[in-house]
């Protein structure tokens, strides 16, 4: 299977900047600090991470919709991060995106039948408008009818269906998906899933799934990568991940995440974070996560940043302790709030972080 | 400042909710019902959930016992018992002295719920002040050692420090301080942690867990996310559409689903530990926004148990065994156990 998208060494930075009009730079957020990720074709990997942690910024950079300060996007061979214009422009045809919230993302004053056709005019592509609208929605499983209808008109899923199928218009071959059933109702975040596996499936598409809920990520993906503060913490495929967690940060994540069943809720082992996620403009040094790992050893974790290592067949962990922490020679200590407060983001300048927007 | 709470009247439960309805009503429009024919019991000590999508009425009914909805154009039947009296007959006033004070709340999104120009530490301190008479003062020490129960780093600090300079989890910390600050016997919470990140909503719920232990309320949790009541409640109530469509302990309701609403829900969400490719089995279509009630069942459009009865008649809240149900169809303990 060949490697469709292969992302080196990205990194994400805002600059902060301060006085009037043209401000020095102070400082920048380090969105996405260093990541690398590979996607082979017709598979789906999962990213994972809380608010703040990067997971977005990194599928916007993917598509250029973020500026990128360093590393290389290759997409088929093609490194997107170097393209400019009419380049860039034409390979978008290949990689689309689906938003979070369909009613931010589709014009309320566009029919559906525009919206959905509206791609291929950008991209001068002849079509047969009504052909291609019924065959559009007859895919994402809604009625002919829908064509002329407007956004309002539709409940939260069938949006989110309407949003897919104007990422699919263009027959891509990546999609990036972000928080594609964070917005649903619990009901109606299945049959999303469910359309989103069967496209994978008929069209042979290529996913990236970005989502806080780690249970809806291990169900579409086929890889997973955990996100923490700009960098990718464990990569594994699903299976594994979920059965044996290597990096502290994720054990932790998996065992917040509440369970529909009280047996399983009632004796799994549970670890409790200290404190709020570091501030990304003024992360720690050393492993990122140090401050709140209540794994954390007296050496090497403050000062030297952990690269992503192999350990497993396949399972990458950025921990200096992996083998230490999964053996049990090292276990778990408490973690003074007042340890983490040091990093802890406290926008206490709320212009600061308009500054640091794009 | 221990305040001596009554002992609730022996054998009745705290709170008792009776056919509950709430309509909405517009000038020259047919009324909205939001809430209709909702019961429920809770007892002294107890954890009792809500569960719903958006647009169940959970939250309805949440605001409908304390009192919250606005006077006008709102429509509230029924009766919400409080220690043997009913809270709808109240007085504002009465009301006002109540809340906060033996029944609390704490909401989904503590940016809008509390003050931005008024510091945490004043807005702890004033619900002190007005229940105990307090001067501000010891109401102030008192807001302190409430921070530093709910695990705010540095609470003296805190007392001075505006919600904008707090995180999202600290903030829902000071709402919780704010609604224990009391010690009432009824804490309702309406989504507590939906704004939250996971890793700190186990922080929130540890907190909130622990808290209500120690000051031995009772707690209603309102939540869309059956993975929180699993490891909160006693006992649980599914809602859908305005009305409650089953209603048992946690052992059963998880262990055994029998209304096909509660069953297709646990089957539609994909689960940490189900191994990848296990299909979801999704509900089809999505919930009505009006309450389709009066002519049947709410759920039959979307029920795969659906026969000419769900259509024709409604379906009343009837005692099952371990449970009460609203369902002439309930799944059978077998295929309920086959579709988890």
């Amino acid at each position: 299977m060949s490697t469709l998208l292969k992302v080196e060494g990205l990194k994400v930075h805002f600059p902060i900047r301060q006085g009037l009009l043209l401000g020095r730079q102070v400082g920048a957020v380090r969105a996405v600090d260093g990541v690398d990720l590979e996607i082979p074709e017709g598979r789906t990997l999962g990213l994972v991470g809380e608010s703040g942690c990067g997971k977005s910024t990194l599928g916007r950079a993917i598509l250029r919709l973020s500026p990128i300060t360093e590393g290389r996007v290759m997409f088929d061979g093609v490194d997107v991060a170097s393209l400019k214009g009419e380049k860039l422009r034409a390979i978008r045809q290949d990689m689309q995106m689906v938003f979070q919230d369909p009613m931010a993302s589709l014009d309320p004053r566009q029919s559906v039948e525009t919206l959905l056709t509206e791609p291929l005019r950008a991209h001068g592509i002849a079509y047969d408008r009504r052909t291609r609208v019924k065959e559009l929605l007859e895919q994402v499983g809604l009625p002919s009818s829908a064509a002329r209808k407007y956004p309002h008109e539709f409940s939260g899923g069938q949006r989110q269906r309407i949003g897919i199928a104007r990422a699919i218009a263009l027959e891509p071959r990546l999609v990036i998906a972000d928080e594609p059933v964070s917005a649903l109702d619990v009901s109606i975040q299945a049959q999303v899933l469910n359309l989103l596996e069967e496209l994978q499936h008929s069209l042979g598409l290529t996913y990236l799934v970005i989502a806080h809920d780690l249970a809806v990520v291990r169900h579409v993906s086929d890889e997973v990568a955990v996100m923490y503060l700009g960098a990718v913490v464990e990569q594994a495929p699903s299976d594994g991940l979920y059965e044996k967690p290597l990096h502290p940060y994720t054990k932790a994540l998996m065992s917040a995440v509440p369970v529909p069943d009280p047996v399983v809720e009632a004796t799994r082992e549970r670890i409790i974070l200290q404190g709020d996620l570091p501030s990304p403009a003024n992360p720690p040094p050393g492993c990122r996560f140090h401050t709140r790992c209540p794994f954390r050893q007296p050496t090497r974790c403050d000062t030297e940043r952990p690269a992503l290592r192999e350990l497993d067949r396949d399972h990458r962990v950025a921990c200096h302790w992996a083998e230490d922490i999964a053996s049990g020679k090292i276990q778990p200590h408490a973690v003074r709030p007042e340890d983490v407060m040091t990093f802890t983001s406290r926008p206490s300048n709320p212009s600061e972080i308009f500054d640091a927007m794009p | 400042m221990k305040p001596a709470t009554a002992p609730t009247r022996r054998g009745e439960p705290l709170l008792s909710v009776r056919n509950l309805g709430v309509t909405f009503q517009l000038r020259g429009q047919q009324g909205a019902k939001a809430v209709d024919d909702v019961s429920f019991d809770i007892s002294a000590g107890q954890h009792v959930g809500l569960v719903g999508e958006s647009g169940s009425g959970k939250s309805v009914t949440s605001l409908a016992i304390m009192g919250l909805l606005p006077q006008r154009g709102v429509k509230v039947r029924g009766e919400v018992m409080f220690d043997g009296v009913d809270l709808l007959k109240k007085s504002r006033r009465e009301m006002s002295d109540l809340r906060g004070r033996e029944v609390s709340m704490v909401f989904q999104d503590p940016m809008t719920s509390l003050n931005p120009v008024v510091p945490i530490g004043t807005q702890i301190a004033e619900i002190i002040q007005r229940h105990f008479n307090a001067k501000k003062g010891p109401a102030l020490e008192k807001s302190e050692d409430l921070l530093a129960k709910v695990g705010l780093p540095d609470p003296h600090r805190r007392l001075r420090e505006y919600p904008h300079q707090l995180s999202g989890g600290m903030r829902q910390r000071v709402l919780i301080a704010m609604a224990l600050a009391c010690e009432p016997r009824l804490l309702i919470a309406d989504e507590p942690t939906t704004a939250l990140d996971v890793t700190i909503q186990a922080q929130v719920l540890e907190v909130l867990k622990k808290l209500v232990a120690d000051t031995d309320a009772a707690l209603l949790m309102i939540t869309h996310d059956l993975g929180v009541v699993a490891g909160l409640c006693d006992t649980v109530n599914v809602m859908y559409s305005g009305r409650i469509v089953e209603s048992a302990t946690r052992e059963r309701l998880f262990g055994q689903p029998r209304h096909p609403y509660t069953g297709g829900l646990l089957a539609s969400i994909p689960k940490l530990d189900s191994p990848r490719g296990a299909p979801l089995t999704p509900i089809p279509g999505s919930p009505t926004q009006l309450l389709p009630w009066s002519e049947g069942c709410a759920f039959a459009p979307r029920c795969r148990n659906r026969t000419d009865e769900c259509t024709s008649r409604t379906p009343g809240l009837d005692p099952d065994g371990d449970r009460h149900l609203r369902c002439f169809n309930p799944l059978t303990p077998t295929v309920a156990e086959a579709a988890r």
